[in-house]
């Protein structure tokens, strides 16, 4: 019970903080970009390249051979840039979920009323609300573009509008655990996002070292977050979960390091 | 048989291999302010923070209110005043006292009223919609404060509660404290030995990490010394007239300046003194039984 009010109280404080809807009005800037130049543009050109057969050409190349399985361009051009938008924008939103309380003290008062884990657990649902609710924002202006463009679409696109939901909030899932984790050791969102990036160069070396040194290991393959982002390019509809284990495996083995080590800190 | 509160055995917390409490085995019971003093670095907030669960334990054991720091079982029962700690400054004080209130199990209409109720007591009602960040220092403190009274819990530890605070800020906290403790055990660590002996009366003392004494404030074994602070007197003329006085023991100075006076009955003493002080035409500004709690801690004997 604790912990969902945690969890309600992030989301408030979201929206009743300068800070907050600051970020909001930035996401919200980047994604009319994205949507304006990216978007629009990209599924353009794609439907010209597949009346003109370069798409044949051209697609399988890019890695993007599964985009004429969804039912609109643009949703398909939508997929492909989520895959690698919404990630950035999750460690960038959810950077913060400790680490001022902590270097302010106000995480004090917390812990005087709640569990270490209720806090670090509902500080993560939090943000992950938050993220599941500026997909369904990002997915709502795509699929009014569809209606806009080619209505025609928009049915069978709205039909698709769980799948692609789902899959994101899972994509998005291990992004936001990395932030809780290195948020319960930093002391402000800058340090905390300076120390996720740490982790990600440290643990790419790694596993570049270790494919260099005994040859390629499948399972070092899947280490990192996102690893399964180039499978769901060249899938559609529900076989995209196929992949669904590998960022809740990422999501539990974050959740396990942040809270133990959230567990243990001193306050 | 007061209901024990805090109990410590051989208790320790090292940062590395510096040691910040040391054995540290104490027993604090429910009832009068208890004062936590002793020098800088002595552990006091240490011990005030394993108390609350903020830091972990490297050696011995401690329950509070039975159960052990940190537990969700001491929601609402104990609260604290940490060192440094501040709310959050963009968010009005009201919803985050809410938010505190609701997270003690509180429904939203009765956390409304406790916090209405406890701004009333530091007497910051209007400050509901103001953001901690447009407070002053003696205000956020207070409202600080009111967030340690939210729900009445039993035991409230208050880290250095008047620091930095103007006077009249710190004697609003040293009456709210003297009012709640009818129904709140404090614990109050502070560097203001007259504040703590006027409002205290146990006194817990550490010294560098370690346990030197728990006591009563007004302790027996200092009540046949009389403490009398002299204005513009001769040291030399007082000791010499002050000596050939019938019942005198002994006379010396204190740390802070004091005349401190050993007599067989100090009773007796006190009124021979105030004939020679009205005699001479000599003014006087403070005599007491018993030697100061300054004088006591860290006097020379």
């Amino acid at each position: 019970m604790r912990m969902i009010a945690l969890a309600q109280d992030e989301i408030l404080r979201l929206l009743s903080t300068h800070r907050g809807l600051f970020s909001l009005l930035g996401f919200a800037l980047i994604w009319a970009g994205v949507l304006n130049y990216g978007i629009l543009p990209a599924s353009a050109f794609f439907v010209g390249a597949n009346e003109s057969g370069l798409s044949e050409l051209l697609l399988p190349r890019l890695g993007l051979s599964a985009w004429q399985a969804w039912p609109a361009p643009e949703l398909a051009v939508y997929w492909v840039v989520s895959l690698y938008l919404l990630p950035l924008m999750a460690l960038l939103t959810s950077a913060d979920q400790t680490a001022s309380d902590r270097s302010r003290g106000t995480l004090r008062y917390l812990v005087l009323r709640c569990s270490r884990l209720e806090i670090f657990f509902g500080r993560f649902l939090g943000q992950c609300v938050i993220m599941t609710l500026l997909i369904l924002v990002t997915l709502g202006t795509v699929l009014m573009v569809i209606a806009g463009n080619s209505g025609e679409y928009l049915a069978a696109s709205l039909g698709r509008a769980p799948v692609i939901l789902v899959n994101l909030t899972l994509l998005v899932l291990p992004y936001i655990a990395l932030m809780a984790w290195v948020s319960v050791m930093a002391r402000s969102a800058r340090q905390a996002t300076l120390y996720a990036m740490v982790i990600w160069l440290s643990v790419s070396l790694l596993v570049s070292y270790l494919q260099a040194r005994f040859g390629p290991l499948a399972l070092l393959d899947w280490v990192l977050p996102g690893s399964q982002v180039s499978q769901l390019l060249r899938l559609s509809d529900w076989q995209t979960l196929d992949y669904a284990l590998i960022p809740i495996l990422h999501t539990v083995v974050l959740l396990l390091i942040g809270g133990s080590l959230m567990w243990r800190r001193d306050l | 048989m007061s209901e024990i509160l805090v109990e410590c055995q051989q208790l320790g917390k090292r940062y590395g291999s510096a040691s910040a409490l040391n054995g540290v085995t104490l027993e604090l019971t429910a009832g009068d302010p208890i004062a936590l003093v002793g020098p800088n670095g002595a552990g006091k907030t240490t011990l005030i923070s394993l108390i609350c669960g903020f830091i972990g334990k490297s050696d011995g054991q401690i329950k509070v209110l039975g159960e052990s720091p940190g537990a969700s079982a001491l929601s609402g029962r104990l609260a604290a005043l940490p060192q440094d700690a501040l709310l959050d400054p963009r968010l009005s004080v009201g919803r985050q006292l809410r938010f505190l209130a609701r997270l003690q199990g509180m429904s939203d209409k009765l956390a409304r009223r406790e916090v209405q109720r406890v701004l009333e007591t530091v007497d910051l009602r209007d400050s509901m919609n103001t953001r901690p960040a447009d407070l002053s220092h003696g205000m956020r403190k207070r409202i600080a404060i009111a967030q340690a009274l939210l729900g009445s819990p039993e035991l409230v530890l208050l880290d250095e509660p008047t620091a930095g605070i103007d006077p009249p800020n710190a004697r609003m906290i040293r009456d709210l404290i003297r009012q709640q403790s009818a129904t709140t055990t404090f614990l109050v660590s502070s560097h203001n030995l007259d504040e703590l002996e006027r409002l205290c009366s146990t006194v817990v003392y550490l010294e560098k990490g370690r346990l030197v004494s728990v006591g009563p404030v007004l302790d027996d074994a200092s009540q046949a010394i009389i403490t009398l602070r002299l204005a513009d007197v001769a040291e030399s003329e007082f000791m010499e007239a002050a000596a050939s006085l019938p019942g005198i023991q002994q006379l010396s100075r204190g740390a802070q300046g004091d005349y401190l006076i050993q007599a067989d009955d100090d009773m007796r003493a006190s009124l021979s003194l105030m004939q020679l002080l009205n005699d001479r035409h000599w003014k006087y500004r403070l005599m007491s039984r018993g030697k100061s709690l300054e004088e006591r801690l860290y006097g020379k004997t």
